[in-house]
């Protein structure tokens, strides 16, 4: 039965993406540690190893608190919407020619809508939290999340020029000769920055910037529920690094080695890359970020789009 | 559960959370239902066979449209004094005559589209319309729409740029005010 | 998998009565913009639909266009709304009655 199959599936994935983003969050401090010059956590099981258990423990068994002037239904709503759309996109995902939830022939759009619903999770946090700095990191995150959606998709129609497909296993299919990162490096560079400030990591966490705002829309956030913001965040980050594979460093493809060792080693290259560029840039201004968005990443975006238009139909002809 | 199955429920689930947006007194948790009732119709598009619309109502409508609406509620900074009164607007005599109205028109509407012989002997099999043939509909045929389209954004956009100014510190219109 | 295209239209028939009480009922301009926004939705499915019924392109064509003109209505709405804040506080739409003659 092709469904029972399909359940199996999905709680499988499940299972595994959810502990690996708390290993995620070890292996962050750790790697965070090693580019500091300093230890990070190493007290707990070999080189810290179980310090994400710990944590966890400790954050489950944390006083569940809901503020007495905050919007109930709403507060308890946004961590989950935040969690859930991310972990639907990963549904989309190819790891390897077999092993994907499901080849839909919208992927990439898919991928797309569920990022633009994991906005919610941060506006409605701020809203719901009626608190001034929870609500002016939720407008920040309303902001920046809108404009990047704008660049990262224009930046991804490159890619379905060239390929002809919305479909993700298509894409990887398409770059048997050349991965895409050649062929359209703007896009790539574009794509990247504008999947960091959509997961709003570091340079570009500016919704939930602890210096400014205290901590933004999660102010009022503490046990599972802020946990569930964590546990997004980490996600994000893993599911922006799996589709900058799938889409320009293609995918599952490589020699010798079997296809999913490929997709882990290119995915685990880029969530490195994300550490080194949290620990090695500053955060720039709100305003900046937005300048930078509309007048700088925006025309660029457009220009790779007409270039590669230009470009493949010269080709066709 | 088959595709006819899964309309009925999102379409009842569209039916429901619209109902819910015109009843509420909390403007975000109306805009909450709002974006339920999309995405419940995004879902019927897609078992319509409009894949690519379902995912246009996902991305631009329910991701950014509504997202600038709880921008704007956002600004409002809606408290309890505002919900009060919205409950006291909400009395049932203000649902009244609209309601009788619109169930008139609802049902006449209902018995045209009762006595249509045309749409009884519909196809047997939903026909999936890629993203590609819109795009080549739309940039052959329909180029000069989209050509106003993109006009009507940049009116939008010029339009809300000048909203956005700072007015200018003379007295406007301070009548409004009074009751 | 077929889905009874007369039903779809029942649908659509109902979403836009939704629609129009809301908009008549209601006196805050916000929620009168949210019911135009179910009245859109509707009349979009039903292009949908026909798309679907006639087996062309052109439902989502029009689908498309509807989007846009949401896309510029809301966002030009929304703006006077928020200027409209500063002098009505509760947005009530009978007291908007100034450009009477």
């Amino acid at each position: 039965m092709p469904t029972l199959d399909l359940v199996l599936m999905i709680a499988a994935m499940v299972a595994i993406l959810v502990p690996t983003a708390a290993m995620l969050v070890w292996f962050e401090r750790r790697l965070l540690g090693f580019f500091q010059q300093r230890y990070g956590p190493n007290r707990v099981g070999y080189f810290g190893i179980l310090q994400s258990l710990a944590d966890l423990i400790k954050i489950l068994f944390k006083h569940d608190w809901i503020p007495p002037f905050a919007d109930r239904p709403v507060f308890v709503l946004a961590p989950l919407i935040g969690a859930l759309a991310v972990l639907m996109s990963f549904a989309v995902v190819p790891m390897s020619p077999n092993l994907m939830v499901s080849d839909s022939n919208i992927g990439l759009l898919f991928f797309l809508a569920m990022t633009s619903m994991a906005v919610y999770s941060v506006v409605l946090a701020g809203w719901a939290s009626n608190n001034k700095y929870a609500l002016l990191g939720g407008m920040r995150a309303a902001a920046q999340t809108i404009s990047y959606e704008v660049f990262m998709g224009v930046s991804l129609l490159g890619v379905v020029i060239l390929s002809g497909s919305f479909k993700l296993s298509d894409i990887v299919l398409a770059q048997q000769n050349m991965w895409y990162v050649i062929p359209q490096f703007l896009g790539f560079v574009i794509f990247m920055i504008a999947g960091i400030a959509e997961s709003h990591r570091l340079p570009f966490d500016l919704p939930e910037a602890e210096t400014e705002l205290t901590a933004g829309f999660h102010t009022e956030y503490s046990g599972i529920k802020f946990a569930l913001f964590f546990l997004g965040e980490y996600l994000g980050m893993m599911l922006i690094s799996m589709m900058i594979t799938t889409v320009f460093l293609g995918g599952w493809l490589g020699p010798w080695l079997p296809p999913i060792v490929w997709f882990l080693l290119k995915t685990l290259s880029l969530i490195c890359f994300f550490v080194l560029l949290r620990a090695a840039l500053p955060r720039p201004r709100f305003d900046q970020l937005l300048e930078l968005g509309w007048k700088w990443i925006l025309p660029l975006a457009l220009l790779n789009l007409v270039a590669t238009a230009f470009v493949k139909l010269w080709g066709d002809f | 559960m088959n595709s006819l199955g899964l309309f009925y429920v999102s379409a009842s689930i569209a039916l429901l959370a619209s109902f819910c947006v015109i009843t509420q007194k909390n403007a975000v948790h109306a805009l909450l239902y709002l974006i339920v009732s999309l995405l419940a119709l995004a879902l019927c598009f897609y078992l319509l066979g409009a894949p690519f619309a379902a995912a246009l109502q996902i991305i631009v409508y329910a991701g950014a449209i509504m997202v600038l609406f709880v921008f704007a509620v956002m600004m409002f900074n809606i408290n309890q004094q505002d919900i009060e009164r919205e409950s006291q607007w909400l009395s049932w005599q203000s649902w009244l005559g609209p309601s009788l109205l619109v169930t008139v028109l609802l049902v006449e509407v209902l018995f045209i589209l009762q006595s249509q012989p045309a749409w009884t002997s519909t196809e047997s099999q939903v026909t999936l319309i890629d993203a590609k043939a819109v795009g080549s509909l739309l940039f052959g045929p329909y180029l000069l729409a989209v050509e106003i389209a993109s006009f009507l954004l940049l009116a939008g956009l010029v339009g809300g740029y000048h909203l956005a100014k700072a007015l200018p510190h003379k007295p406007v219109n301070k009548e409004v005010n009074q009751p | 998998m077929t889905v009874p295209i007369e039903h779809g239209f029942v649908l659509v028939a109902l979403l836009w009565a939704i629609g129009l009480i809301g908009l008549l009922a209601r006196k805050n301009t916000l929620f009168m913009l949210m019911s135009m926004e179910i009245m859109l939705n509707a009349a979009a499915l039903a292009f949908i639909l026909a798309g679907s019924l006639w087996q062309q392109a052109d439902g989502q064509i029009i689908y498309i266009l509807i989007i846009t003109v949401a896309a510029a209505e809301v966002g030009l709405g929304l703006a006077l709304l928020i200027r409209l804040r500063a002098h009505v506080s509760d947005l009530n739409i009978d007291k908007l009655d100034e450009l009477r003659g």
